[in-house]
This record gives structure tokens, sequence and C-alpha cells, in this order.
């Protein structure tokens, strides 16, 4: 109910004024909820289902604050599961909510405690079955990651309070408390507390919860356009790493993509605001910690905090035999050991597989010893505490913020450690300690130094407090300070404003503006069809999120038997008359190796024939026999150009998933037998990058190099298979364009030595991204080497994406993706049809010197 | 009897983590473990403490801000133990 006379803004509730807020405060913050919306809408934060979700939050706020106390909760239940139906639609929905009500419901059967913790782990043993795909089950894939984050520590902290808490919930506290609203959107939430979650319901002034909400919500929005800064603009791949301006670079960058985690975690906390959950803070400004133990209290607190509960009390107080520093220093170890395998848990469910990374290991135990030296230190000299603000000289600050100086570069190697796809990729980072110094190497350090000491200022603060205990004008300030971002953030967004303020401003608001994977995830995700390389940043990458929703049993080329080692340098080949059933259609090999009809080797008469290399889009990953753009291709020629002036044409899908152009010269080779009027080349992007890879790759193991240039190419970088990755990659660089242009130069000239027409394509892929860097020196390499260029970079532009692709993880085309690459080069051929098919007819073999 | 409990608790606070600080600023319902006066260590300190001065026992789900946020908090918990 709403009293509309009596509550003042701002004040701390009475017993009778518990969650009333008065029509003032409601438009007020009604008002801010909207231009919140607005600027989820102009940053594309997070997804669409994610403004989605925003708008049935604040339009249902509107309504909860209207309601009696006693059927808020019911409402925000109802508003929650509403929620999870609109993001995963009514029967995955259903099946989420009715498999959470069987695990609530096993909390509360009338037996002993021994007993619901056994069927407990006897129910979340069946579904890990499931989700490892050992047991088959109903529902789509889909509902895992949710499922997961929504039970899987939740119900620990759950069970663990109805076994100690003396006043249970009520049926409303624990449904609101496991399908809360904003989750639905989110694989990684917070650990929210059972306890705190019902005690700090409507614990202040509903007005001035509501406000804080808002402010957490435009604070997170403001920590995800950071990262993205950071993520789309400073973020280095090892193999980038030259000099320690770069070093420096990298391991600040590196670190600052948590800005992610906080952001998503200040998003969640307010929105649960608005639905009078006064929850603590998430973080509380980590990057000032200025101790080991003070980055692990003021890091992911939640995280903190249900370690501390869960498990470093509980084996505190039964080590008290001991003493103290013994018990305390093996609990704190304990809670380290937890902390890692609890991570690998998690990543189980969102992700289904397990993970074991020795980074991992090594990371959790140094920061738990760590945490164990700063804590001992801690108990034998005390850490200064006050009641009262402290009187600040600027000698403190500087010591203060030397320290946190200290910590935050320890705490960026140590991250930097971490989140390394290898340890030699890690070690190798390093050797740019040994590169050319500029003033550059000092960008970094003094805006980290800056921003360190400008936040160890003291300043006024009402982070987290009650109406009572908040002083006015600090509470006056941060309204203020909410509002100009808002407002600030929202005029910046809008098109004219920023595209005024010339090119580069506007390129770079843009930039801002879009949710997509940077240049390097953008590679990665690349290089994951081809490697199965999954070893992304663990918990705070896009990338992870990505991955996160690809199904488990999604077509993995290695694992469906359909290439084979060769021990040559291409490594791999197609297995001959391979033949599989997968998700998308009939796999079958021909007896020569491609997916393609059993062609004989030699051209009957009359027959226009072309080989088209390349790799996993023109062998059709993804799509059914028949599908592939070059089968497409070869029935489109065949209904158009019967006669004229060939009776037949063949393509030859000479297509192998994962081949790098370096591959391709082995490929050519193969395809000289089967006498081809032409040899099509399809290149997909970054062909220099893929190319060096390939050359570290057989160095690495020690495969022979057939080629006498790239041989020298090696030697000349001075690369042998001790040196790791990321150092051959650096040691490469130079040679980038010798590599390819050797390449390109090799496949044209062994075209023309049998008479074909060297053919080079350029087919892009479905996103924007890192495969547009390298484009138009690729595109001058062909033309160098002779190649007639059919570039259809503009292919899917004015599409619709999401239909020309397999999936958001996988940028391999569709059927229809299939079917626009077969009609835009049919186009091209048909633009170039005389020196592409005609020409063929007459040409003869060249002998090359 | 509460008075005592909570002088000899207060003093201890006062003594232990916040030596120098003027008594009148730890006022009964000051947040200790909000406030971030008492950490994990800092709490499991007062703990040892008040089972050895009161002869009570604590469990690990009593050593949080339910129980032991406030100087109210203590003593009500140390009162129910001792009953």
């Amino acid at each position: 109910m709403m009293n509309k006379t009596t509550q003042t803004i701002g004040k701390s509730p009475t017993a009778t004024d518990v969650g009333i807020v008065s029509i003032q405060g409601l438009l007020i913050i009604s008002a801010q909820l909207a231009l919140l919306l607005l600027l989820f809408r102009q940053f594309q934060i997070e997804s669409a289902a994610f403004l989605r979700l925003a708008i049935l939050a604040f339009g249902g706020f509107v309504i909860h604050a209207l309601l009696p106390l006693r059927l808020r909760l019911p409402f925000f239940t109802t508003l929650s599961l509403a929620g999870i139906g609109i993001v995963l639609g009514f029967v995955n929905g259903a099946w989420l909510v009715g498999i959470g009500l069987v695990l609530i419901g096993i909390c509360h059967i009338p037996t002993s405690f021994k007993i619901r913790a056994t069927l407990l782990l006897l129910a979340g043993g069946i579904l890990m079955l499931q989700r490892a795909r050992l047991i088959p089950f109903p529902w789509s894939e889909a509902i895992w990651p949710i499922l997961g984050s929504m039970f899987m520590f939740r119900l620990i902290v759950y069970f663990y309070d109805l076994r100690h808490d003396k006043t249970s919930g009520t049926f409303w506290q624990s449904l609101s408390y496991f399908f809360m609203l904003p989750n639905a959107c989110f694989p990684l939430y917070p650990v929210i507390d059972y306890k705190v979650f019902r005690r700090n319901y409507y614990d202040d002034d509903a007005y001035r919860i509501y406000q804080v909400g808002v402010d957490w919500m435009v604070r997170g929005v403001v920590h995800l356009i950071l990262y993205r800064l950071v993520y789309y603009h400073f973020t280095l791949a090892p193999f980038e790493i030259m000099t320690p301006a770069a070093l420096s670079q990298y391991l600040v960058s590196n670190f600052l993509l948590y800005l992610r985690v906080s952001g998503l975690f200040h998003l969640i906390i307010g929105m649960l605001y608005l639905f009078g959950f006064r929850m603590p803070e998430t973080h509380n400004r980590y990057l000032l910690a200025s101790s080991f133990t003070d980055f692990w209290r003021r890091i992911n607190i939640y995280w903190k905090d249900f370690m501390q509960k869960v498990f470093y009390y509980p084996a505190i107080f039964k080590l008290r035999g001991l003493s103290t520093t013994k018990a305390l220093v093996i609990a704190t170890l304990y809670v380290f050991v937890m902390t890692w395998f609890l991570h690998a848990y998690q990543w189980f469910w969102l992700r289904g597989t397990m993970l074991f990374v020795l980074q991992d290991i090594l990371f959790w135990t140094i920061l738990g010893l760590l945490v164990v030296v700063n804590s001992l230190y801690e108990i034998r000299f005390g850490r200064k505490r006050s009641l009262v603000k402290p009187v600040q000289t600027w000698r403190n600050v500087a010591a203060l913020s030397l320290k946190s100086y200290a910590t935050f570069w320890f705490i960026c190697v140590l991250w930097s450690f971490w989140t390394a796809e290898s340890l030699t990729d890690w070690r190798s980072i390093w050797s740019a300690l040994g590169g050319k110094y500029s003033w550059e190497v000092l960008i970094f350090p003094l805006i980290v130094l800056a921003v360190i000491v400008l936040g160890n200022i003291p300043r006024d603060s009402v982070r987290n407090i009650k109406a009572s205990k908040s002083d006015p004008k600090a509470w006056g300030r941060e309204r203020l300070a909410t509002v100009a971002i808002l407002v600030g953030l929202i005029g910046v967004s809008i098109e004219w404003m920023h595209t005024s303020l010339g090119p580069e401003v506007a390129t770079f608001v843009h930039s801002l503006r879009s949710g997509r994977l940077s240049r390097l995830d953008t590679a990665k995700l690349e290089r994951g069809y081809y490697e199965s390389l999954l070893s992304v940043d663990r918990f705070n990458s896009q990338l992870w999120e990505v991955y996160s929703q690809k199904p488990a049993n999604w077509l993995d080329v290695e694992n469906a038997n359909l290439k084979r080692f060769t021990g040559r340098f291409a490594q791999m080949e197609l297995v001959p008359s391979f033949m599989s059933v997968s998700k998308w259609g009939t796999i079958s090999i021909n007896r020569w190796g491609m997916r393609d009809q059993d062609y004989s080797e030699a051209p009957a008469s009359n027959t226009y024939r072309a080989v088209v290399l390349g790799a996993s889009s023109v062998m059709g990953w993804g799509v059914g026999d028949g599908e592939t753009f070059e089968a497409l291709l070869e029935v489109r020629m065949n209904q158009e150009y019967r006669g004229k002036p060939f009776d037949r044409y063949e393509l030859l899908n000479a297509g192998v998933p994962g081949y790098q152009p370096p591959q391709q010269l082995e490929a050519v080779d193969k395809a000289l037998k089967f006498k081809p009027n032409a040899i099509m080349f399809v290149a997909t992007g970054r062909e220099i990058n893929r190319s060096l890879s390939y050359i570290a790759e057989v160095v690495r193991k020690g495969i022979k190099i057939p080629y006498e240039p790239l041989a020298e190419v090696v030697h000349k970088a001075g690369i042998t298979s001790d040196t790791d990755e990321a150092t051959a990659l650096k040691k490469l660089q130079p040679f980038g364009r010798e590599v390819l242009t050797f390449v390109y130069g090799y496949v044209a000239d062994q075209s023309r030595r049998i008479g074909a027409v060297p053919v080079w394509v350029f087919l892009p892929q479905a996103r924007e991204g890192v495969w547009q860097e390298e484009v138009p020196e690729t595109i001058a390499i062909a033309r160098s080497a002779g190649f007639q260029i059919i570039d259809l970079q503009d292919l899917f532009k004015g599409h619709d994406i999401s239909s020309l692709r397999l999936a958001a993880w996988d940028d391999h085309p569709t059927q229809k993706g299939h079917r626009l690459i077969a009609d835009r080069l049919f186009d091209a051929i048909q633009a170039n049809r005389s020196s592409i098919v005609d020409a063929a007819k007459d040409m003869q073999p060249v002998r090359l010197q | 009897m509460e008075d005592g409990i909570k002088e000899t608790i207060k003093k201890y606070i006062l003594d232990e983590f916040l030596p120098g600080e003027d008594p009148n600023n730890l006022t009964d319902d000051t947040p200790l473990i909000s406030g971030g006066i008492l950490d994990s260590i800092a709490t499991l300190k007062l703990v040892m403490f008040m089972e050895e001065r009161f002869g009570i026992t604590l469990a690990a789900h009593e050593a949080d801000k339910e129980h032991l946020d406030t100087l109210t908090d203590i003593v009500r918990l140390v009162s129910e133990k001792k009953s």
C-alpha cells in the first residue's frame, strides 16, 4: 500500500511503513529506470534477451512497489518465472522450474538431514550424468547453464541454512531465492546467501533501497563500458608482446577484463534491489586492494562469504584442538583448494566438461599461500581499524597508494599466469622485457598510479549504508552522479552527437556501443573450429560464454573419425570412403578422400573440371551431402552452361576441415592428377597469420618441411622444435608476407603447369571481425601470384546473419548460407566466364622455369 | 548480568582490535562485521575469547552477522548460551 502523506524520501522505515514509497519517490525511480532502459538499448548491454528481461523487471517494479507487502514476494516469484519463460521459452522454462522444484522439494522432505542429503546427492548425481550426456534427457541443452547457475551453489547454501537456521524461510522466499528474476539471463551469477537474502528484505527505507539499486545498475553499465574499452582496444595476444610497453599493456588489460564480472554482478544485484532485497556489495573497489588478504576480501565478496560460511568456519571450528595459527593455515588452504575445485565444478555445470588446468591449480595454490602469509602477518601485527573516519594526510595516502600499487601489479602478473593458454605461452611474454624501451613503457604504469592515488583519496561515501546512517549531502551527491552518468552516456550514444565530433570519435563510441567478440576472441573462436582449442579464459571471457552455449555433442571432426594422419607435411586428410550420419545430414567421402561424388580420375571428354581447395566451409561443415556451395554451384553450372562450351561441368570438393594455407600446397599437388581446367583456392581470412601458425606448428612437431622457401623462412626466423608457440609466432611475424607469397605462387604455378586456370575466391566470415584485417594485403598477394580474383567480402552484408551461420559459436554457413555463396559464385563466374570457363577450352600446359 | 557481558566484550574489542579508539564511538549497534571491524580472523579471535571467558561453546554457523554484528547481538548470543 502506498502512503501518500507521511512517508518522506530517504528515512529509515518504521514497523508500519516497511516497503512504502511515496508517489514522488516512485516517479523519480521510474524516470531513472526509463533512462536506464534507454542506456541498455543504446549500448547493447548484454543480449537482446537481457533487454526484454529488463523491460519485464522495470515494468514489474512499478506494480510490485504498489502492492501490499504480503503480495510482493509471490509477485516477484511470478515475475521471475515469467522471465525464465521469456528467455528460455515455455517448454524449456517448465523443465527448468520442474527440476528445480524437485531439488527444493527434496530439501524439505520430513525426514532426517542425512537422508535428505543423500537424496540430494543422488539427484545431483543423476543430473551430472545427464549433463555429461551419459544419460539421455528430454529437455534442451540450453537450460543447463541456467539450471546450473541457479542451483549449483545456492542449493548448498540453502541446505546449510535449513540445517542451522532456527527461522526457516517461507515457500515464497524459497522460490524467489532460486528462480530470482535476473538469473535467467546470466550463467555467471553471484553466490547469494539465503540468510542475507531473507534478512535484508526491506530492512531500510524503500525509496532508498530502490535508488541504490539504480545506482548499482548504472555502476554496472559503467564497468561494462570500461570493460569494452579494454577488451576491444587494449588486449593483446602473447605473440604480439614484443616490447616492455606492450607487456605492461597486456598485464593491465588482461586483469581489467574482470570488469565484466564486476559489471554484471552490479547489474544483477541492482535489479534485486528494485524488489526490496538490500544485498551487500558484490565488489568493493578491488583495484585499490592493499594486500592479498585485502584483495580476497574486496573481489567477489559473495564468493568469499560463501567460502567462509560453508568451508572456512566449519573447518576452523573443527580444528579448535590445534593452535590458532595451525588451524588458520589449514582452513585457509582448504578454502583455496575448494575454490579451485568449485570452479571446476562450476565449469562442468555450465559447459558439460571438466576443467582441470595446471594454471588453475597453481593460481589458487599461490593465491592461497599469499593469503595465508598475509593472515599470519595480520595475526601477529594486527590490522589498523577505526570507527571514525581517520584523518588522512598526503603521507598516509602515498603509503597506502604504494601498497595498492604493488598489490595491483602482483595480481596482474598472477592473473596473466592464470589466464594464459599454457605455461609456455606465459613464459614467452617475459622475453619482451629484453625488447626496445621507449617512453610508452610509462603509459600504463602512470595511468594505474593515477587511478590508485585518486581512488585512495578519502571522500564521503554512502556505500551500502542504511538511510539512518548516511550523510544527506553525500547521498545527494551520489544521486547527482548517477543521473549525470545516465544522461551523459545516453547523450554520447546518440549518433548525431558522436558523429559530430569527427569520424575517429564516432568509430570509437560505436565500438563501445556494440556487444561483440574482440579481434583476439574472434581469432580464438575461429581457431576453435580447427584445433579444438577450448582453453579460453576461464571465467571472465565473452568467448567463454559463447562456448558455454555450445552443446557438448556439437559436430566434432576429430571425434567423428572423418580425418586421418598422413605423417606428411599437411598432416591430415579425409578418410576415403568414409560415411557418417551427422546432425546436419550425411557426410560421404569418396574414394579420393573428397566429400563429393565418386568421379573418375580423368574427366570424360568435353568436361569442364575444377578442383575447389579450401577448409571446412568448402568441405561443408554443418550441411549434408549435396548441400555444399560447391555441389550447388556444380548443379547450377550444368543447368546454365551445358553445351556452352562444355557438355558437362564437374567441381571436385577438395576441402578439408582445419586446413591452413600451407596445407593446400599438398592439396594442389594431389589435385593435379584429376586434370582440372581450373583450380579454385578458397581463402577465408587471416591467411598470413594462419600460415605462420601452421609453420610454427609443424616446426614444433618436428615435421619435415619439403618446400625449400618455407624451410628457409624457418631457418631465418631461428625457430626449432624447442621454441614455444608464442615465441615462434613472434619470430615468424616478419616473414608473413613471404610465406603467403610462396604458398599462393606455388598453387598458381602448379595450376598453370597443367594448363588450369588459377582462381582465388575470398569467402568472408559471417560476422565482422579479425578476418578483415589482412584482406587487402592477401588480395594483393593473390593477384601478384596470377590468380583470377573473386572477392566476396560483401557476401553477408544486408542479410540476417543468424539464419546464415550455424550458431553463435560456429560461423560456418547454414544450408541457406551455402545457397547464397553458390549464387554469388555463379554470378562472379558468369561475369568472368570468358577467362574462367571459356578460356579453359583452349588452355595449354605452361612450362615454368 | 547483560551489562557485565557487554562491558567485557566491549573492552576486549577495543583493546584487541581498536587500540586508542574513543570507547564512546563503539555503541551497542555499531556494525562490527558489516563495518569491517571484525574480519574472519578477528571474528575467530573474538569467538575464542567468548568461549574461554564465558565458558560457552559456539558453533561455526553462529560466527556470522546475525549473531556477532553488534554488541547487542553478541550479548544476546552469550546470554542465550549461558542460560
